[in-house]
């Protein structure tokens, strides 16, 4: 949000619930391009399920990964840099930095950063909008690329945003009218567009994704200037981290399992949200 | 989720490792990595971009491959190629997966144990070479040619596949086609006189879309097309038994009775006629039969097709209005095989007459672009040996309108057990699954088991390789070259983005080879495969390196002519009335067969695709199989409640062939009388060790039936009981 105008090569998505067949080529495109294990996901499909009785029905699906928020609650979490905001909008992830601490995971209001549960030493396992691949010269991102019915679009953050509400607009009567990201944690660089309302997709809610970057950033930087600020700032995170516990009672099929290590525990990390896309 | 077997980054590092590499003959495969270097496709480092094509379904999408030290790391979807406008489906994506499964079959195998126990010993490619010809020439000698059965499926080096077994001198001859469009291409044939009519989304309007799900069965360009179609306004009506991913896009789901599409296309006839809402000029220039299919339309009222399909009359009507007030920019789908009764071939050739109504030829229905050779060159051969004996498929001398080029797989399969009109000694099979993909797995298995020999071509040691005798292992179809396709007004190539794997080899390789074995080299009048596709580029003046370096060329464009108003029918033009059918003593006419109905106490059993998988051959690419669902049966909560049954409870699926455990999945989206099980689970090989013990297969479930027009299997005719396990 604050960095809109201000550097135009700001990069963006916008995804489009109404086109989105759940056919998950950007999941396996994903894990291809990144050598995402086998165990875990960077992207996942939000959906619906069937809802509705027979034989009035209706479903809808969205591909769901990092919203490369405008001031990322994870980048202010981390306390070994690993987690960067990048001169693009990007929000990237070194590996070499990370210390398998999952601050990020509890301060994601969007529950996007992954962990490889399945490893001695694990790590954190999140979209950095194929970061590497754009550095190649490819034009879009593995998910954007394959998508068949360009669910998925990448270009100018801008101009998704734009188009978002352009949308909206052109079809009043088919979308919500609700770009999603454009304010959800303060505003971000993925915008959705959808036919039903967002908590329905199972997103976040706008309420439960109010920035918390701004309270985090107080406690892993530190500012000894400002008196109380270190008080303030705990009950900043000791609120974040309630916040998001609740946020993610609310949310179905949740993944992280931010209350236990234990690996065996189901490992749904890779599984797509739902279990029952297909079906 | 389902358990992985390999693990992180792992899928990129699996190597080609094999012993007794042999090389013999001139056939060396290339040096990829050089090749592409001197065509300026890799750098200096060894990587880059190199244009070739998906073989992970049958629509065989444009690729570009990223190549790097040696292994493919990427695949992008080629936007200068038609069938992929730039994106590849999950399947496409996880195509080298199917490369670098540590399951592939990387050198030939020699079967040591009992058939079906797995197990097998190491060869050269000159013993089991030297093996499967010594059998089959054996077979030849003591039985005729016609002991020998060959099958295989659409794939693009099937060309050869055919030259060896017509030079071998079989007229038996097994294809998937029979278990998939017959019904479609012989009610096209009898009414267009093509085997599948072009099909054009510019400014369509209405769309009814019967049984083909396009949002799941994948066709990349089309479902891409129909995407940006419904965005635009497009109005669809989806008509199945089950709520689709399709049928969330559609405007209209009609929740039809399973096999009784034909009713409802009827009725839609019935209001159009009836309302005089056809095109007049249309009908009476280009079609023959009018008046005679308004006589035999006139009693499938929307009324009369109401309590059979269970739709609405009124609904009907509408639609039936609405497809005719959008004319001609309207279209009814042919789809792949409909509703998958023995009356499906009426069915299509009601599709046929809707579209013929309503005017929309050279609109929406276009001459069929056809794929194939076009004008390529192919290599020089003698005439082939007149076959033998009848074809034990009974074509023609049981299914007379079937074209030899479909056949009546699912009749070969039964002629093996009975052994009449004659017996069958030895099965060649390449690319083909017929233990997963013909109906009655229990028949095929037995079928299989009367074989003196057995040989497979393929990748992996699928549900039919598991059974052979002697395996020989293809190469996959990022390291290997087939004979060139030809799409529209370009020529695309497949070719090796990295050397073959171990001592994988190309199918042109491998029939030549055998070929040669068989003492009919001069069928096969290539050096390698580069020297193939050289010939294929003769006459169009194209060089090799030229087509390797883009990845297809461009045929020289013909002025574009003025859209045919004639058609290869008996009479020229559209034929609503077939004089072929009726001199075959079949109805002449669109007409009503009443499909049967499941006794009380059972259900119909549906089958559908995913769109993770293709068919049974993608279930054990690691890749899909992460983001694939747990195959379920899936149940309505009416009649799981009714039952006692709940989700996840493990039920027994019984047909009158056979029964399967599967878990239950209670769902909206399907109908109260309808079971669905997603296909191509359920697999016996133990080679297939990702895929191994995942759910239950539909084949060993299905009812052999076959329409005796169009010699099509009826998948969903099968009836099945559930219960508790």
């Amino acid at each position: 949000m604050s960095e809109i105008g201000v550097n135009p090569n700001q990069k963006g998505f916008l995804i489009d619930a109404g086109r989105c067949i759940d056919c998950r080529a950007c999941l396996v495109a994903c894990s291809v391009q990144n050598e995402v294990s086998n165990t875990t996901t960077r992207i996942w499909i939000k959906e619906t399920g069937v809802v509705g009785e027979f034989p009035n029905l209706e479903r809808y699906s969205a591909p769901y990964h990092c919203m490369h928020c405008d001031d990322p609650s994870c980048v202010s979490a981390c306390t070994v840099g690993a987690l960067q905001k990048d001169e693009n909008g990007i929000v990237t992830y070194d590996a070499d930095r990370c210390i398998g601490c999952r601050y990020c995971m509890y301060a994601c209001p969007f529950q996007v950063p992954n962990y490889e549960w399945d490893q001695m030493l694990p790590l954190i396992v999140k979209c950095d909008m194929c970061v590497d691949r754009l550095a190649e010269g490819e034009s879009e991102p593995a998910c954007a690329a394959t998508c068949p019915t360009d669910a998925i679009m990448f270009g100018p953050k801008v101009d998704m945003l734009a188009m978002a509400h352009q949308r909206i607009e052109d079809n009043p009567d088919k979308y919500v009218d609700h770009v999603y990201g454009e304010e959800e944690n303060g505003g971000t660089a993925t915008f959705y567009v959808s036919p039903v309302p967002f908590e329905e997709l199972g997103f976040p809610t706008t309420e439960s994704t109010l920035s918390p970057a701004y309270s985090n950033r107080l406690i892993t930087h530190g500012t000894p200037a400002v008196a109380g600020a270190v008080a303030i700032g705990l009950s900043g995170v000791y609120l974040t981290i309630k916040h998001h516990e609740e946020a993610m009672a609310e949310l179905r099929n949740d993944a992280l399992a931010v209350e236990t290590d234990q690996p065996e525990a189901e490992e749904p990390a890779a599984e797509t949200q739902e279990s029952d896309n297909d079906q | 989720m389902l358990d992985t077997k390999i693990s992180r980054r792992e899928f990129l590092k699996v190597a080609g490792v094999s012993a007794g590499a042999l090389a013999i003959g001139h056939m060396l495969p290339v040096e990829v990595a050089q090749a592409a270097k001197e065509a300026g496709l890799l750098d200096a480092s060894g990587t880059g971009y190199i244009p070739t094509t998906c073989e992970m379904c049958v629509w065989r999408c444009g690729v570009r491959a990223k190549v790097k030290d040696g292994r493919v790391v990427k695949l992008e979807g080629n936007p200068l190629h038609p069938h992929s406008l730039g994106h590849l489906c999950a399947r496409g994506q996880a195509g080298l997966m199917n490369t670098y499964d540590p399951d592939r079959v990387l050198t030939p195998l020699i079967r040591v144990g009992k058939r079906g126990e797995g197990l097998f010993r190491q060869a050269s490619w000159d013993e089991a070479l030297d093996l499967v010809a010594a059998k089959m020439l054996e077979i030849k000698d003591k039985y005729g040619p016609e002991a020998m059965v060959f099958s295989s499926t659409h794939n693009l080096s099937q060309v050869q596949f055919e030259n060896l077994l017509n030079a071998f001198g079989s007229p038996n001859y097994g294809t998937q086609r029979s278990l998939c469009f017959n019904a479609m291409i012989v009610a096209n044939q009898m009414t267009y006189g093509m085997e599948e009519p072009a099909r054009s989304y510019a400014d369509l309007e209405y769309l009814i879309l019967t049984g083909r799900n396009l949002m799941e069965a994948i066709s990349t360009s089309e479902t891409s097309i129909l995407s940006h179609a419904i965005d635009r306004g497009l109005k669809v009506v989806y008509v199945d038994p089950r709520f689709t991913k399709t049928a969330a896009k559609s405007t209209d789901w009609c929740a039809i009775r399973p096999g009784t599409d034909l009713a409802f296309h009827l009725a839609l006839l019935n209001v159009i006629v009836s309302e005089e809402r056809y095109d007049r000029a249309f009908v009476e220039k280009y079609t023959v039969g009018f008046e005679q299919l308004a006589e035999e339309i006139r009693p499938y009222t929307p009324e009369w097709a109401a309590p059979i399909t269970d739709i609405n009359a009124d609904v009907i009507r509408r639609i039936a209005r609405e497809f005719s007030d959008a004319a001609p920019h309207a279209l009814a789908h042919n789809g792949w095989r409909t509703s998958n009764f023995e009356n499906s071939f009426q069915t299509e050739r009601a599709i046929a007459s809707l579209n013929a109504l309503v005017g929309n030829w050279g609109v929406h229905l276009l001459p069929a672009a056809g794929e194939g050779a076009g004008p390529l060159g192919v290599p020089p051969q003698p005439p082939y040996p007149r076959a033998s004996a009848m074809r034990l498929d009974g074509v023609p001398w049981k299914y007379p309108l079937v074209p030899f080029k479909l056949g009546v797989f699912q009749e070969l399969r039964d002629a093996i057990i009975t052994g009449k009109p004659y017996e069958a000694h030895g099965w060649f099979i390449a690319r083909q699954n017929p233990v997963q993909s013909l109906p009655d797995r229990g028949r095929t298995l037995e079928a299989m088991s009367k074989m003196d020999f057995i040989a497979v071509v393929d990748i992996f040691l699928n549900d039919t390789t598991w059974f052979a005798d002697v395996v020989l292992p293809e190469a996959s179809y990022l390291e290997r070259y087939d004979p060139l396709l030809v799409v529209g007004d370009k020529v695309f190539i497949r070719q090796p983005v990295i050397q073959p794997q171990g001592d994988a080899k190309s199918a042109l390789w491998i029939y030549k080879e055998l070929g040669k074995r068989l003492g009919l080299e001069d069928y096969f009048q290539y050096v390698d495969e580069e020297d193939y596709i050289r010939q294929q580029l003769a006459p169009l003046g194209v060089t090799l390196q030229e087509i390797r370096e883009e990845g297809y060329v461009q045929l020289p464009v013909e002025k574009r002519s003025e859209i045919e108003y004639e058609w290869n029918t008996p009479s020229g033009k559209v034929e609503l009335f077939s004089s072929t059918l009726d001199n075959a003593g079949f109805a002449a006419l669109p007409t009503w067969e009443e499909p049967p109905r499941p006794p009380a106490g059972k259900f119909y059993l549906l089958t559908g695709k995913v769109g993770r998988h293709t068919q049974f051959a993608t279930q054990n690419n690691q890749l899909l199989h992460k983001y694939q669902d747990e195959p379920r049966l899936w149940m309505n909560p009416v009649s799981a409640k009714a039952m006692g049954l709940a989700d996840n409870d493990l039920v027994k699926v019984t047909s009158d062939v056979g029964e399967v455990n599967i878990k239950l999945l209670v769902t909206q989206a399907i109908r109260p009388d309808c079971v669905y099980l997603t296909p191509g689970y359920g697999h016996l090989s133990k080679g297939l060790t990702t895929a191994y013990g995942v759910g239950a297969s539909d084949s060993v479930l299905h009812v052999t039936f076959t329409d005796q027009i169009s010699g099509g299997q009826a998948l969903s005719q099968t009836f099945v009981a559930v219960q508790a396990a």
